[in-house]
């Protein structure tokens, strides 16, 4: 038996596991592509228009940071894809990040590799079969987003060098998941290594494409852009990821060649020999810790980097098309207030994310077993479910807040000062808290039906904030677009809040949080395996 | 109804998931002082029991009460009186032992430095500053084990509790044990592990497909079942003892087994014979146990022996 025995078989059991997921991550990326590129052709139609708008963002270092250069001002295809190049080639990183640690560590850490290893299966099969999968989606995504571009109209060489750049961000991914899922024996910290490998490359290239040039080409993030996909192409950068993904994939495998299964090359320090933590709520604040400090950091950095990037991304709109997306976002005014109150909209959305971290984690304290354990110790179901709630929506304050400050410092200190920026930017935050309650309590819900059901408030968000941004695009019908909590709330200060509005989400969260705490106390408590009954797990494996 | 509240008392007991019956009219009665021994194979019911007990699911008929009162209503004052151990122990991965130990006490209202915490972490030989995550399976066992057994309690409720533990750590868990009954502690002890609970239970309840279908003393069980007798004798026996079933006679002796109302006639026969040699044992657990299985699915109507 070799070492890679059994990579086949792994293979395709990892591809059913991951039919729902891996689907869901390549359409979700490549339509983004297909969206952006869609969408051009009303905003900026005439090349005058595109060159003013590169403009603004070559000109302001914000810009670039966030977005890279764009080398071509009058380029469609360059404009078009000029959020995609970057800022979402870290989105397809991180895609061969949760691909790639979920077969590996995550199998490792819950023993399941173990039970695996046993049968005929090579003892780098499992590592093997990880990296087909990263490579498999890294291409399909690649290949989706060129077809995406090609369709909707941009010059096919610039698409397909655009994909192939998109390959090689999901192949270098895929090469940084497998090196850091080597280090540590816990899969949160081989991921959180992983997401400051991922920032740490992103800085660099921010770094690199606003001062020397040369620490850009020290990044992966840093080659979307100098590959030129849409001018003079420089095709032998591609050369440059097909090399990193290769170095790093052989690394991976020498520093799996030098540790046991289920360890880390990161020794585990010893913890404390007692705890402090006695109560329910002090359980679930210390199990959500370091995620929800995190939060806050990136929050507050996110928050700084759009208020900063406001007074100069306002130009960009600066054209008959681009106010009517602007006041389609959010209405007439100020060009950076409407700028600032559409970034902080989409801000709403993004932090609704951290209050679905800690239901679905909670779901998973359930499904493990460790809420049951919990209830046998103390018993009260009650404050289960209200440590579980009242962090996620109070959390969502906090972040919202941390926004705002971030987003004033970043602002205000351009323009009028922080203190002044802060009198608007935290009722402009704190106005989005219903519509992302809502979301969370319909995650809640979820999992107060059925512990294994609370990702299904991923699907929401997802949903609604498709709504969202393609309603306008597609022209949908107000109600449609009105499903979407978030379309409710006003684009504060450029528009008056809307109280009815404001208090009618709160009331629907508030319904939805009741009935989840009554569902959530007439249930069975615990993650009883459907698959012990015979007839939950006959229809689970026919179906 | 009696006045006294039996620490466990569960009448009728059902509880369907989907099509499947997990408990189907299930009684069980621990009272005051008792080491319970639950027995069945995987899949009777024993861990749906359990967590009927401590009001994590619902039921469907029937009726559960620990120390008389509703474990799905009165979950907090029930569990304040027992310390259980569940069936899979799952840990927290970056909790460490010790963290989770302190935090199931004090989960429970007690303080753990008032406890007998560092005496088991000795005698368990647990390093309490690993991380959930890097303890084996038998060192998972021990942290929730530690954490039960080191405050005194009313209730013991042990699901499978020596799973992964070695020889050692078992001699440790059955002292830990005696210690916990001496004090008067209640103890169910959930299992399938026939030797152990022989050891230390002195009440046996045997259930399958969610029914009881052998409840008692160990002692009165075994008055139900034959005992192995084997004896040298002389002379040959009567082949038509009533009573006696599956006699063998050649010239190294003779075995058979006896029925306990046949073992004064047996007794007397062999005295007639000339016995010069005679051993007799009582039925084991596992016996027992066997039996218990061998004989057709229990009548609705119950199924106790």
């Amino acid at each position: 038996m070799s070492q890679t025995t059994g990579t086949a078989a792994l293979l395709r059991a990892a591809l059913r596991r991951d039919r729902v997921l891996l689907p869901v991550w390549v359409l979700a990326l490549s339509s983004m592509v297909a969206v952006s590129a869609a969408a051009m052709e009303g905003l900026y139609a005439s090349a005058a228009d595109r060159v003013i708008a590169s403009r603004v963002i070559n000109t302001s270092p914000a810009l670039v940071a966030l977005y890279g250069p764009i080398l071509n001002e009058d380029s469609m295809g360059e404009l078009a894809m000029s959020k995609m190049t970057v800022m979402y080639a870290v989105f397809v990183m991180g895609m061969a990040l949760v691909i790639v640690r979920r077969h590996t560590r995550t199998e490792e850490e819950s023993g399941r590799a173990e039970l695996v290893g046993t049968t005929l299966v090579g003892r780098a099969a499992p590592l093997r079969a990880a990296l087909l999968e990263g490579v498999l989606a890294s291409v399909l995504v690649g290949a989706l987003g060129a077809l995406g571009n090609i369709a909707f109209g941009l010059e096919v060489p610039g698409s397909v060098a655009f994909g192939l750049s998109w390959v090689g961000a999901g192949l270098v991914g895929t090469g940084i998941a497998a090196v850091c899922c080597q280090l540590s024996a816990s899969t949160r910290t081989c991921g959180g290594i992983a997401m400051a490998v991922i920032a740490a490359l992103f800085l660099l290239r921010a770094v690199g494409d606003i001062g020397p040039d040369a620490l850009g080409w020290l990044s992966p993030l840093g080659w979307g852009t100098r590959l030129d996909a849409w001018g003079q192409t420089r095709w032998w950068v591609l050369v440059l990821y097909l090399v990193l993904a290769v170095g790093l994939v052989v690394l991976a495998h020498v520093l799996f060649g030098r540790r046991d299964l289920g360890s880390g090359l990161l020794a585990e320090r010893a913890g404390s020999p007692d705890g402090r933590v006695g109560t329910i709520p002090g359980l679930v604040w210390r199990l959500n810790r370091g995620l929800s400090l995190w939060w806050v950091v990136a929050t507050v950095l996110w928050g700084a980097l759009f208020g900063s990037v406001a007074p100069h991304i306002g130009g960009l709109f600066d054209s008959p098309g681009g106010r009517e997306v602007l006041e389609a976002l959010g209405g007439r005014g100020k060009v950076e207030e409407v700028m600032l109150a559409a970034l902080m909209a989409i801000m709403a959305a993004f932090l609704t994310g951290y209050a679905l971290q800690v239901v679905v984690h909670a779901g998973h304290e359930e499904t493990d077993g460790r809420t049951p354990a919990v209830h046998a110790a103390h018993g009260s179901r009650a404050q289960l479910f209200w440590s579980v709630v009242a962090l996620a929506m109070g959390g969502l304050v906090v972040l919202a807040v941390c926004y705002a400050v971030g987003s004033s410092l970043g602002y205000g200190s351009q323009s009028g000062g922080v203190w002044s920026a802060l009198r608007e930017q935290v009722p402009a935050a704190l106005v989005h808290l219903p519509a992302m309650w809502v979301v969370a309590a319909v995650a809640v819900l979820a999992g107060a039906v059925r512990a294994r059901w609370a990702w299904l408030g991923w699907v929401v968000l997802g949903v609604v904030v498709t709504i969202g941004e393609l309603g306008p695009v597609l022209k949908l019908p107000g109600w449609v677009v009105k499903i979407s909590p978030y379309q409710h709330v006003a684009a504060v200060p450029v528009e008056p809040v809307s109280w009815p509005s404001e208090a009618g989400l709160v009331a629907v969260a508030a319904v939805l949080l009741g009935g989840a705490g009554w569902r959530y106390r007439a249930r069975d408590l615990g993650g009883l395996p459907a698959s012990r009954f015979p007839r939950a797990a006959g229809t689970r494996l026919r179906g | 109804m009696v006045a006294v509240n039996h620490p466990i008392e569960i009448h009728g007991l059902v509880k369907t998931f989907g099509r499947t019956r997990a408990l189907d009219g299930l009684d069980l009665v621990v009272e005051q002082g008792q080491v319970h021994g639950f027995l069945g194979p995987n899949g009777a019911g024993k861990s749906t029991t359990i967590r009927a007990m401590l009001g994590q699911i619902g039921t469907d008929a029937g009726t559960v009460a620990v120390f008389g009162q509703d474990p799905w209503k009165d979950t907090v004052e029930v569990h304040r009186r027992l310390a259980a151990v569940p069936g899979e122990v799952s840990l927290w991965p970056n909790l460490t032992g010790g963290e989770t130990i302190d935090l199931l006490l004090r989960l429970r209202g007690i303080r753990p430095d008032t406890t007998r915490r560092a005496e088991l972490l000795e005698r368990f030989d647990l390093d309490p500053t690993k991380k959930g995550r890097a303890y084996s399976k038998g060192n998972r066992q021990k942290v929730v084990l530690v954490a039960a057994f080191c405050a005194p309690t009313d209730l013991l409720v042990l699901d499978e509790p020596t799973a992964g533990l070695d020889p050692l750590m078992e001699q440790v868990f059955n002292e830990c044990l005696a210690e916990h009954r001496a004090q008067g502690t209640t103890v169910l002890l959930s299992s399938h592990i026939l030797s152990e609970v022989e050891r230390l239970a002195d009440h046996v309840t045997i259930i399958r497909n969610g029914r009881v279908v052998e409840t008692g003393t160990l002692e009165s069980l075994r008055h139900l079942r034959r005992h192995h007798v084997r004896a040298q004798v002389a002379a040959e026996l009567p082949r038509d003892l009533p009573g006696v079933h599956d006699l063998v006679q050649d010239p190294d002796g003779v075995t058979c087994t006896v029925d306990p109302e046949g073992l004064p006639r047996l007794l007397a026969a062999l005295q007639q014979a000339g016995v010069s040699a005679l051993t007799c044992t009582p039925p084991s657990l596992e016996e027992l146990f066997i039996d218990a299985y061998r004989e057709p699915d229990p009548s609705p109507t119950g199924g106790r022996a």
